[in-house]
């Protein structure tokens, strides 16, 4: 019986008893991690259990944030504002970062010369080995100041747009944020395309220049090869944006508003868990209400990647590369 | 006097420090198919990329010499211009493996404006399909993926992605090296009738010497980065001047 599952488990193919002792050294590995994820899910589940008990669905869409000492009944939390301002922010960052990762990884893999290619590449990997607490310091102290400015000149000229329609009244605000995380996110965008763009067959970028396309015509074409891994790209640097806690709540106001305007204060469900978890111990609700957040930024992360792999799926099939 | 669409004067390749292509001296006539044979690694693929510039791309390299085409030298035009006028299709069949078939073909007109609206675009792209033998089977899926065509049918739609050029010259680099017998004699075929129809001039590298005889008019032997003997390709074949080409023919070397 006990043979059975393990030949199951390794597979009858492995005859070998080398082979076999081999896979089984390196089932824990795969099997620790699974069992790390599931735990996650169940955890946050068991958590944000009483919160959704208590108020059912309103506890996501709801924006009122009452935390009351010693009257339970009286506690009532909603992370509309902070769900909102993660999609928000993320959002932001991804649009930012699409166009500098693109150019990015272009520059340094196709149009710069060989000394400067090192170079911008040494620089890239050490942007994205940066603690993020230093992007957090270095918006507070210098992204911030800057941004007000350019969120008041947004402001005054394009205000009616519903995007730019509040004043600002600092720089700390939910544009602010978005930027700061488009920079953060950028080298980890920038890496995935890099490598795809590099393993481009010599032959096919042969081919688009031979057929006479300028350098600008040829990384398009280039580009249009690499569409997948251009799209995980900016799922990875969606999933870091989202699930960025420290740097955020230092640049983004900790506001618990609801707004469309990017020249607002606002909150994301990251940085409302780092800021509120040290004292959600003194409510009864509200360190159940911060793992119902955690699940819902959870679970829009499983989302997007599985999108993207969704897409990148029907593109191998659309290629003929499909494994049936 | 009949002209000449290529004029190789005193042609010379650096690769690094390595000297691969050493003074290299050919003309050929309008609308013929010269051969240039010889084992790998004499310098016959890099000689090629010298006649589009291509090589330009290799920043290691180092050109010296002339060429002419259509006695206007090449380093006086833009290398994007030029490399329409002068097409070329590889070892390896390469299409773009993220556009259909009909785009493949259709982006080389696209981006030289080489049609003024979508019928003639429709035109050539079908044009160039049959020339290069390959209108038949792929006329009812043109939207499709080239993925899903076999080796040799990729092969020809390169060839007809640089037909759709309408080049005045045409550069192959062992073309039938990766395709199967059946394909190999439908694009030496092909090849034939494009020189013979619509007066393209080719130059045809091959490390076959039998291919070399078969295709060409014109027979150029390269070892070593120079050319041992040139001459009407029957001629060359029948009483080779040199013992290397001798030896080449009898596949010693």
């Amino acid at each position: 019986m006990a043979e059975s599952l393990l030949e199951r488990i390794v597979g009858s193919r492995v005859r070998s008893r080398d082979d076999r002792r081999f896979v089984l050294l390196h089932l824990p590995a795969a099997f620790i991690l699974l069992l790390a994820i599931l735990s996650m899910l169940a955890v946050f589940i068991a958590y944000s259990t009483p919160i959704i008990e208590k108020e059912g669905y309103r506890v996501f869409t709801s924006s009122l944030w009452r935390a009351v000492e010693g009257a339970p009944a009286r506690e009532w939390y909603g992370l509309a504002p902070a769900i909102l301002g993660s999609i928000y922010t993320s959002v932001i960052a991804v649009i930012i970062a699409a166009p500098l990762s693109v150019a990015l990884a272009v520059t340094i893999e196709e149009l710069a010369p060989s000394r400067l290619r090192g170079v911008l590449s040494v620089l890239t990997d050490l942007m994205a080995a940066t603690p993020t607490i230093i992007y957090g310091v270095w918006g507070l102290a210098y992204l911030a100041p800057l941004m007000y400015g350019v969120l008041s000149w947004l402001h005054t000229h394009l205000g009616w747009l519903p995007l730019f329609r509040e004043e600002p009244t600092s720089g700390y605000t939910i544009a602010t944020a978005g930027v700061l995380l488009s920079i953060m996110s950028t080298p980890y965008a920038a890496a995935v395309i890099r490598e795809a763009y590099s393993l481009i067959p010599a032959s096919l970028r042969e081919a688009a220049y031979a057929i006479g396309a300028t350098r600008f015509e040829a990384v398009r074409i280039l580009l249009g090869m690499i569409r997948p891994s251009i799209i995980a790209g900016l799922a990875l640097a969606f999933a870091r944006a989202i699930g960025e806690t420290v740097a955020v709540s230092l640049v983004i106001g900790n506001s618990l508003t609801i707004t469309a305007s990017i020249t607002s204060p606002g909150v994301t469900v990251s940085s409302l868990i780092a800021s509120q978890f040290g004292n959600a111990e003194f409510y009864h609700y509200m360190t159940s209400a911060l793992f119902a957040g955690g699940l819902v930024i959870f679970l829009i992360g499983v989302a997007v990647n599985a999108a993207a792999i969704l897409y990148m799926r029907r593109w191998e099939e659309a290629m003929g590369l499909g494994r049936a | 006097m009949a002209g000449y669409a290529l004029e190789v004067r005193g042609l010379h390749v650096w690769l690094r420090d390595k000297h691969v292509v050493k003074g290299v001296s050919f003309r050929c006539p309008e609308a013929t198919i010269t051969a240039i044979m010889g084992p790998s690694g004499t310098g016959k693929s890099t000689l090629l990329r010298a006649l589009n510039r291509l090589i330009d791309l290799n920043p290691d390299a180092r050109v010296e010499g002339e060429v002419l085409l259509r006695g206007e030298s090449i380093y006086d035009m833009e290398p994007y211009e030029l490399r329409r006028r002068v097409a070329m299709v590889f070892q390896e069949p390469n299409p773009f493996p993220h556009m259909s078939i009909y785009d493949n073909v259709a982006i080389g007109p696209r981006l030289h404006g080489l049609a003024r609206d979508r019928r003639e675009l429709d035109k050539i792209v079908r044009w160039a399909l049959e020339k290069a033998m390959l209108w038949d089977e792929v006329k009812d899926r043109l939207h499709d993926s080239p993925m899903k065509l076999s080796g040799g049918q990729r092969q020809r739609l390169s060839l007809a992605r640089a037909l759709a050029l309408k080049p005045e010259v045409l550069l192959l680099d062992e073309p039938t090296a990766n395709v199967d017998p059946v394909n190999a004699v439908k694009i030496e075929e092909a090849i034939r009738d494009l020189v013979r129809e619509e007066g393209v001039t080719v130059v045809f590298v091959t490390h076959l010497p039998s291919q070399a005889v078969r295709v060409s008019e014109y027979l150029i032997f390269m070892y070593d980065g120079r050319i041992v003997e040139h001459g009407p390709s029957r001629e060359v074949a029948l009483n080779p001047r040199n013992p290397l080409t001798e030896r080449f023919f009898r596949g010693e070397l």
